[in-house]
C-alpha cells in the first residue's frame, strides 16, 4: 500500500481554499453512505423476515421428532397433520440469578395437551451446549433430546449428536436425577457415557437434569392450571 | 503511465502465478477456518468473489472521483456494505452453512485480498480489467481453499460431501479438522507450491 | 458478585489460553506470520493490539447496546419523535453493525497510532507500516462480533453480556494474542540458525511450527469447564421449594 502523504505546510491564503475543499472532497463519502444506507435497507426489508422464519423454524421443525418419537412425526407429516405450537417463557428463582426458559407447548388439533420442549443450554468440555429436550405433559418422562449446538471434540464429544446416544434419553423416568456410567452399564435411570467422551456425557446429563429440576413445577402447575 | 495488464492477464494472473493465498500470502484467516470441509470452503470463496467483484467493479466505476487521502474510507465503506449483503444473503438462503461460517463471513471486510485488489487493480483500471482479475483472483483463492480442504476432510473423516473416499479401515486422523491440521496442512502445501515454483523457475531460467 | 468475578476470570483464562485468538480461532494470522520475527517487535505490536482492541470493544459495546440492538434505547427515543411508540421500540439497527465497527475500529488505531508516536517513538519506526495495517487485523473486528453475538444473540435478555465482560473478551484475546506472537518470535529468532529446506523458508516452516504451538496448547481444552465446576457453588438439582412466576409472551 501507498504510504500516507505529508501535507505541505500552507500559507495563509491557501487555508481558506482547503477548507472548502475538505468539504467539497467529503461529498463523495456523504452520497456513497446513503446510496449504500439505503440499499442496506432494502435488504434488511426483504430478507429480514426470512432470516427469522429460518431462525424459528430449526426448532420448530424438530418439535414433533422430540413429542411424538421419529415414527410418529413421520406418520404425523405423512397425513399432513401439524402440532400447535404455543410459545411460553418461564422465570425460575434460582440461588444468585433469574433463569429464563422458552418452552414450547405441543397441542394436537383437539387442543390435547401433548408435551413439552424445553429450549436450554449449559456449559460442555470445550463450550457450551445448546438443547431442545421434550418431556411429556406431566413432566414425568423425557420423550427425547436434540443437541442445536455444541463445539465437542470431533470423533469424540461430537457423538452426542448422534441417534443412538441421543436415543438413551427417551423414556427416562424424571423422578430422580440422571446418572452417568461407563463402562456400558447404564441402568433405567442411568445413561451411558461416551468411551473416550466422559465429561460431554455428563455436561448433557446435567443441563437435562437442571431443566427437569427447574421446570417440573411450574409446567405441572400450568397444566393443571391451564386446563 | 506504464503499461497496465489488460483485462485477460489480470484474469489468468490470479489463478496461479499471483494467487492470493499460495504466491501473496493474504487473506490467511479464511484459509486456515473454513477448510475443514469442502463445502464450507466454496461457500466462503463464493461469498468472497461476491464482494470482489462487486467492489472492484463500483471501485472502478468511480476511480476518477477517488481524492486520494479518502480512499481508504471509500474502499471500507463499500466493502463493508457487501459483505453485509453477502451475509444476510446466507443467512436467509443456505442458514445451516451460515452458522457453521459464523464469523468468518464478517471477517471477510478485513480480509487483506480485498483492499489489496482495489487498491492495485480497481483503482486504476477500467471496470472490466477490474472485474476480470476479481474473478481471476476468486478463483485461485478457491483453488487454495478447495486444496487444503480436500487434504483436511479426506484424511480427516474419510469423507468428501458426505461420500465415503477412503475406506474404512482407514482411522480419522481427527487432528486434521482440528486448529494444528490447519496449520500444518497450510504450510506442507505453501512448502509444495514454493518448491514447485522454484523449479520452473529453475527449468526456464536454465533454457 | 463472586460469581460474577468468576464468570469474568473465566472469560479472560479461556480468550488468552484455551481459545486462543490465533491458534484457535485463526484471527489475526496475517500479523501473528509478519511481524512475528523479533521478540521485542513482537511485544510491541501485541501491547498496541491490546490497546486497540480495547478502546474497539468497548466502543462496540456501548454503540451495540445503545444504538444498534433491537429495540436499542437510543435509537428507540430518536425514532419515538417520528413514529408510534410500539413501531419505535421494534427499530433494529443490526444491518449497520458490521460498517460500524469497522470504523470504530478505525478511530481506535488513529488514536492508538497518534498516541505511540507520542510516547514511544523507537516503537513507532520499529512497526512502521504495520500499524495502521492494525485496522485489518481481524482479532479486533472478531473480539467486536463475539461481543456483539453475545448481546443480540441470546434468547434471554438477561444473559445479555454487560461492558465489563465485554472488556475482559477483549483485553483476554489481546493478551492471548500477545502471548502467541511473542512465542512466535523466540521460536523464529531460532529457527534463523537453522537449517531450514529452501521451499519452507519464511512463511511456510513459521506456519508449520504456528501448528505444533497449536497442539501444544490445545492441552488446555476442558480447563475452562473444569474451572468453572470447581469454582461454582454447587447447583441445586432439587425442585425448588419457591413457586415459580410465569412471564407472558
Amino acid at each position: 500500500m501507498k504510504p500516507i502523504q505529508q501535507m505541505e505546510p500552507l500559507s495563509p491564503t491557501a487555508f481558506e481554499r482547503l477548507r472548502n475543499n475538505n468539504i467539497i472532497q467529503a461529498w463523495l463519502v456523504l452520497i456513497l453512505t446513503l446510496f449504500f444506507g439505503s440499499s442496506l435497507a432494502g435488504v434488511q426489508m426483504t430478507l429480514g423476515p426470512k432470516i427469522e422464519e429460518n431462525k424459528l423454524n430449526e426448532t420448530l421443525e424438530k418439535i414433533p421428532e422430540l413429542i411424538l418419537g421419529a415414527e410418529g412425526a413421520q406418520k404425523l407429516a405423512e397425513s399432513g397433520g401439524k402440532l400447535d405450537v404455543t410459545p411460553l417463557s418461564f422465570v425460575v428463582d434460582k440461588p444468585g440469578k433469574k433463569a429464563v426458559y422458552n418452552v414450547y407447548e405441543a397441542l394436537d388439533k383437539d387442543k390435547k395437551r401433548l408435551g413439552w420442549v424445553v429450549k436450554t443450554g449449559g456449559q460442555g468440555y470445550a463450550d457450551r451446549i445448546e438443547l431442545l429436550l421434550g418431556v411429556d405433559p406431566e413432566v414425568k418422562t423425557v420423550s427425547g433430546i436434540f443437541v442445536l449446538e455444541q463445539k465437542e471434540t470431533p470423533g469424540l464429544g461430537n457423538k452426542i449428536v448422534t441417534d443412538e446416544w441421543r436415543g438413551q434419553f427417551k423414556g427416562k423416568n424424571t423422578e430422580k436425577s440422571l446418572g452417568v456410567v461407563k463402562g456400558g452399564k447404564a441402568g433405567a435411570g442411568d445413561i451411558n457415557a461416551i468411551t473416550g467422551a466422559t465429561i460431554s456425557s455428563r455436561s448433557v446429563t446435567d443441563i437435562v437434569n437442571t431443566a427437569v429440576a427447574d421446570l417440573k413445577g411450574p409446567l405441572t402447575a400450568k397444566a393443571e392450571g391451564g386446563k | 503511465m506504464a503499461d497496465q495488464p489488460t483485462a485477460a492477464e489480470r484474469f489468468i494472473q490470479g489463478i496461479l502465478p499471483e494467487n492470493p493465498v499460495f504466491r501473496q500470502i493474504l487473506g490467511l484467516c479464511p484459509t486456515l477456518a473454513v477448510t475443514n470441509g469442502l463445502k464450507a470452503a466454496i461457500t466462503m470463496s463464493a461469498a468472497v468473489m461476491f464482494v470482489l467483484f462487486c467492489a472492484n467493479v463500483m471501485i472502478s466505476l468511480i476511480r476518477n472521483l477517488l481524492k486520494p487521502h479518502l480512499r481508504i474510507v471509500i474502499f471500507t465503506l463499500t466493502i463493508a456494505t457487501f459483505v453485509t449483503i453477502a451475509d444476510r444473503f446466507l443467512a436467509a438462503y443456505v442458514y445451516q452453512m451460515s452458522k457453521v461460517l459464523g464469523p468468518y463471513i464478517p471477517l471477510i471486510i478485513v480480509n487483506c485480498i480485498i483492499i489489496c485488489r482495489c487498491e492495485v487493480c480497481a483503482s486504476k483500471q477500467g471496470v472490466v480489467a477490474a472485474g476480470a482479475d476479481a474473478i481471476g483472483q476468486s478463483l485461485g483463492f478457491c483453488l487454495a481453499l478447495s486444496s487444503i480442504a480436500i487434504v483436511r476432510e479426506i484424511l480427516g473423516t474419510g469423507k468428501i460431501f458426505d461420500i465415503r473416499v477412503l475406506p474404512a479401515v482407514w482411522p480419522d486422523w481427527v487432528i486434521m479438522v482440528l486448529p494444528p491440521g490447519a496449520f500444518l496442512t497450510f504450510g506442507l502445501l505453501l512448502g509444495l507450491v514454493n518448491w514447485y515454483s522454484a523449479r520452473s523457475q529453475q527449468t526456464a531460467g536454465g533454457k | 458478585m463472586l460469581s460474577y468475578l468468576i464468570d469474568i476470570f473465566l472469560i479472560g483464562v479461556s480468550a488468552a489460553i484455551i481459545n486462543n485468538f490465533v491458534l484457535y480461532y485463526f484471527v489475526g494470522i496475517c500479523p501473528f506470520v509478519g511481524v512475528s520475527r523479533k521478540i521485542s517487535t513482537a511485544f510491541g505490536m501485541g501491547c498496541a493490539v491490546i490497546f486497540v482492541i480495547a478502546i474497539a470493544a468497548v466502543l462496540s459495546w456501548t454503540i451495540t447496546a445503545y444504538i444498534l440492538m433491537p429495540g436499542a434505547p437510543l435509537s428507540a427515543y430518536v425514532a419515538g419523535m417520528f413514529m408510534p411508540a410500539e413501531a419505535a421500540a421494534g427499530i433494529d439497527l443490526t444491518i449497520l453493525s458490521y460498517i460500524v465497527y469497522i470504523f470504530a475500529i478505525a478511530s481506535s488505531v488513529q488514536f492508538v497510532e497518534m498516541y505511540v508516536r507520542k510516547f514511544f517513538p523507537p516503537l513507532y519506526k520499529a512497526l512502521g507500516v504495520y500499524l495502521p495495517l492494525i485496522t485489518t487485523n481481524c482479532a479486533i473486528l472478531f473480539a467486536c462480533l463475539v461481543i456483539m453475538s453475545k448481546i443480540t444473540g441470546v434468547d434471554n435478555p438477561a444473559d445479555a453480556w454487560d461492558l465489563g465482560r465485554a472488556l475482559t473478551l477483549a483485553v483476554g484475546g489481546g493478551i492471548g494474542f500477545t502471548i502467541a506472537i511473542v512465542i512466535m518470535a523466540g521460536i523464529r529468532e531460532e529457527l534463523n540458525l537453522c537449517d531450514v529446506p529452501k521451499p519452507f523458508q519464511g512463511v511456510a516452516i513459521a506456519l508449520i511450527t504456528a501448528g505444533i504451538l497449536s497442539l501444544g496448547f490445545m492441552g488446555f481444552t476442558g480447563v475452562d469447564s473444569g474451572l468453572r465446576k470447581a469454582m461454582m457453588p454447587k447447583p441445586e438439582v432439587v425442585a425448588q421449594a419457591q413457586p415459580a412466576t410465569e412471564a407472558g409472551k
